[in-house]
């Protein structure tokens, strides 16, 4: 057992045996010799050695042995037995803890049994508790006074006017009190409880602040229910509240310059009273919100540690508020955020770090306009935002940021205005920009989901009018090229693909603008320097890609001279293929894009034409492996088929040139030394035989395809049994079947 | 029963606190820690000296934040000078420890045994926190000289610091 908890059981013993005593007098009907058992009983809370929790607990079993007497008393009152003088009598107590104790006791006692005396004993009540000064035994003086007076406290409306018939009923309410009067009563003792909490800061050595802070948190309560009790007195109304409450809240709450009582108050004042009247009187609470303060005067060397969270804690209660209240008041919204960012600077803060208390309650804050409003341009109408997200450092910075582009995509926001972009992308700077101190790792899941959602984003950036857009891209373009070399394979693509998809929309509304053609040169432009920005960061597939991407949007768009943009695209496409690609993978893949893309481009002449399929030819068969060279021809064999020309409305149909393609892949798949590989080519191939006889290719004969079927067939026994082989006899099968259901005729 | 009770609430009238004082912090604020301390030399030069510092907003003191070091024997100092000076009754200081100074006595560090100076240590800052405490003890010259001047001048002339 420590020596708190001893200390506090020898003061209970104590009153367990007065209060024995005290009981006893009752029974003899000895009033007065029960109050004395009652104010030595009293005497036991005269002590400054027990902590809050202790003195509260003591504080407890006092008052319900006052309880005891109170009934007493007002038993005796009801029998008639009035003792007027009592009032008096009490105040000789020799000491002042008991005193107003029992004063207050038997003050109720009077109010209940006579409500015309209530007027003046409450203000005589309130005004005498100012003699205890002790911070802790002072607040409990009065949170006792506060509790009895709970149910007796006056709560009509203004008396009637002076011009009323009935004299009397003005009179007995004047005795009787108003409204008002209880109003003064709560107020006084507000403000006396909140002076004495403050003061408790004071007291004692400067290095237990910590627990002195934490001690005046567990009986912030006792201040509180003031506003509670407030609260209550149900004829109070919006006016009443407004001119006669509330300023006087504030006006202590303000004038307190204490970090802990201010945030408390407020959030109290918030919660206790209803949202109507916060409503009418949001610009008295805003501006007493802009007043709240450190407020040790400098002249303390105590250091002031001034509890920032706690404020911003504050103004997100003051945010939701006005959100609730003025739901389109962006102003008010503002306002809170300029607050915070005066606070700030009063502070002199210039980061708040991460992982903090402060950070939390910021980034809360700023999140609050964004889920209410679940729209960008409507936060982004806010000045103070970006000031306040500044703050915060680049971690939390970057959720933030995060939230907002989820935000965007989730509500499909489109942003059209080139202001709006700008402003939007310096917002989102820490999804966009690489940081000196946090490094990216660009196999992180989070990293890859976070810049797949920022690519999204790119694609709300729209403007209505196509010039607006185009500038729109010229923006995105140039944020997003910083990204270094991990983030602009996310979002330069993107960019391109608008891109293309603008150049079209010019195309498709050429009748109204005479110098859209001009324009897509320009866009085309725009976006061969964008690829080269990948290119030059060693992004080759996915800058070949483009590229030929880039072609085909050329090819759709027929502007002025698109046949010679087409033509660089594909050469860019074919040299970074020839230049930089080393992987065969790679290779094999890029080969086949070429070839799928030149067999879809229409734009080009016969002089433009005719190199670039030969060098897909070429290209095929350089290829290093043996397999992918055969493929590769395969699919070279459809540029010189249907392949098509400017000016030229059929297909190529270049047959000689077909031939070459499919007798080369079928001497390469000969050449093979992997049976395996080599049988699945031979399907293949005699697949595409078969697939350009069918197109009309009279070179191919049956006899040469059932020649390869018959070697097929052939070498296909001599596999060993695998699930590869069981894979090759099922496709060869099928092969076969499709086959003789188109040329039933074949000697097979 | 009303006119008693108007009788019987009847005071005097009061001058209302401002807000300003009703808030404003103590202007009384003095504390003074006694911490730090650090055992010197060897043989019979050794001795433990300890960090005495003083924060105040008390105006009669040049300096509102000051840190001095000082041994017992200035604290002795002191006592004797207000003793001697100064009307009040001086509180005693933590005891001698006369037989922990004799080496036959004791197996242990004696006076260097690091809980002997924490006693010691509690009992310096409660003897010097009582006289720096009280205010005629405020007005004497040396107890300014022992809690704000880096050296004590045990040859300076005696006398009172006014409240300027």
């Amino acid at each position: 057992m420590d020596e708190q908890e001893k200390l506090l059981e020898e003061c209970m013993r104590n009153v367990k045996q007065e209060s024995f005593q005290m009981k006893r007098c009752m029974d003899k009907d000895r009033l007065m010799d029960a109050i004395k058992h009652a104010s030595t009983i009293l005497m036991e809370l005269r002590t400054s050695s027990l902590t809050p929790k202790n003195y509260y607990e003591l504080f407890m079993g006092v008052c319900a042995e006052l309880n005891h007497l109170q009934i007493f008393m007002l038993d005796e009152f009801a029998k008639g037995n009035r003792l007027t003088e009592l009032y008096e009598l009490v105040q000789y107590a020799s000491n002042i803890i008991p005193r107003l104790y029992l004063l207050v006791t038997v003050g109720v006692v009077f109010i209940k049994s006579n409500e015309n005396s209530r007027k003046d004993i409450m203000k005589d009540l309130v005004e005498m508790c100012r003699g205890v000064q002790h911070p802790l035994r002072g607040l409990f003086l009065r949170n006792y006074l506060l509790q009895e007076t709970k149910h007796v406290l006056p709560d009509v409306a203004d008396a009637p006017l002076a011009s009323s018939d009935n004299g009397e009923t003005n009179s007995v309410l004047t005795q009787s009190g108003t409204v008002f009067d209880s109003v003064d009563f709560i107020l006084a003792n507000f403000a006396e409880m909140n002076k004495l909490w403050v003061r408790m800061q004071h007291q004692g050595h400067s290095r237990d602040k910590v627990r002195r802070e934490r001690e005046r948190q567990e009986l912030r309560l006792l201040v509180g229910t003031n506003l509670v009790r407030l609260s209550q007195l149900e004829s109070i109304d919006i006016e009443k509240y407004s001119k006669h409450v509330l300023p006087g809240v504030l006006e202590q709450t303000v004038s307190c310059r204490d970090a802990i009582a201010q945030e408390y108050l407020m959030e109290c004042v918030i919660q206790v009273f209803p949202d109507e009247f916060h409503l009418e009187t949001l610009s008295t609470l805003l501006k007493a919100c802009s007043e709240l303060q450190p407020g040790l005067p400098p002249s303390l060397t105590l250091s002031p540690s001034f509890p920032l969270e706690d404020i911003v804690a504050l103004e997100v209660a003051l945010v939701n508020l006005a959100l609730k209240c003025y739901p389109d008041r962006t102003d008010l919204v503002d306002q809170v955020l300029q607050n915070v960012d005066v606070i700030f600077q009063k502070q002199h803060v210039d980061e708040v770090p991460g992982d903090s208390a402060v950070c939390k309650e910021l980034a809360k804050l700023l999140k609050i306009p964004l889920d209410h409003y679940q729209d960008i341009l409507t936060v982004l109408q806010l000045p103070n935002y970006g000031k306040i997200l500044a703050y915060l450092n680049f971690k939390p910075r970057k959720e933030i940021s995060l939230y907002v582009a989820h935000n965007i995509v989730d509500h499909c926001t489109i942003i059209s205005q080139q202001e709006q972009v700008e402003a939007l992308l310096v917002m989102l700077t820490p999804l966009i920009e690489d940081h000196a101190s946090f490094p990216v790792d660009p196999t992180d899941e989070e990293f890859v989901e976070e810049q797949t959602v920022v690519g999204k984003l790119i694609h709300f950036l729209k403007a209505e009018e196509l010039d607006q857009q185009y500038l729109i891209l010229g923006i995105a373009r140039k944020f997003f090229g910083n990204g270094g070399i991990h983030r602009v394979c996310y979002t330069l693509p993107t960019i391109l693909f608008a891109a293309y998809d603008l150049a079209y929309s010019y195309y498709l509304s050429e009748a109204e603008d005479p110098k859209w053609s001009k324009k897509c040169q320009k866009i085309f432009q725009f976006c061969h320097q964008t690829i080269s920005v990948l290119a030059k960061l060693e992004l080759f597939e996915v800058s070949v890609r483009l590229f030929l991407q880039g072609a085909l949007a050329v090819s759709r768009t027929p502007f002025e001279n698109n046949e010679q943009v087409a033509y660089e695209y594909m050469t860019q496409a074919f040299s970074i293929y020839e230049e930089e690609i080393s992987d065969s993978k790679l290779q094999m893949m890029c080969v086949l894009l070429v070839i799928g893309t030149l067999e879809k481009i229409e734009c080009f002449t016969e002089e433009n034409h005719e190199p670039l399929r030969t060098q897909c030819a070429l290209a095929a068969a350089k290829l290093l492996k043996k397999p992918d060279q055969c493929r590769a021809l395969v699919a070279a064999a459809n540029v010189f088929w249907s392949g098509k020309v400017r000016g030229g409305d059929a297909e190529l149909r270049d047959t000689k040139r077909v031939m070459d393609c499919l007798k080369k892949a079928l001497r390469v798949a000969s050449q093979c030394m992997d049976n395996l590989v080599k049988i699945q080519l031979y399907v293949e191939v005699v697949d595409a035989y078969s697939l350009f006889q069918l197109r009309g290719v009279d070179q191919v004969t049956d006899e040469t395809i059932v020649q390869m079927l018959q070697k097929i067939q052939e070498e296909l026994p001599t596999l060993d049994v695998s699930d590869e082989s069981v894979h090759i006899n099922k496709y060869f099968q099928n092969s076969l079947d499709q086959l003789k259901k188109t040329k039933p005729e074949l000697p097979f | 029963m009303t006119d008693n009770n108007s009788e019987a609430t009847r005071r005097l009238n009061i001058k209302r606190q401002t807000l300003d004082d009703a808030y404003a912090a103590p202007a009384n604020f003095l504390e003074i820690d006694v911490i730090n301390p650090i055992t010197h030399g060897i043989g019979k030069k050794r001795y433990t000296d300890y960090e005495v510092r003083m924060r105040t907003n008390l105006p009669v003191f040049k300096l509102k934040d000051s840190t001095v070091r000082r041994r017992y024997s200035d604290f002795e100092w002191l006592r004797n000078e207000l003793e001697r000076d100064s009307k009040i009754v001086v509180p005693n200081l933590p005891g001698k420890a006369l037989k922990k100074q004799i080496p036959l006595f004791r197996q242990d560090d004696g006076i260097y045994e690091e809980d002997f100076i924490e006693d010691r240590r509690k009992g310096l800052e409660v003897f010097v926190n009582k006289i720096a405490g009280h205010p005629l003890a405020q007005n004497e010259r040396c107890l300014h000289m022992f809690l704000q001047d880096s050296n004590i001048d045990k040859n300076y002339i005696p006398g009172k610091i006014r409240n300027s």
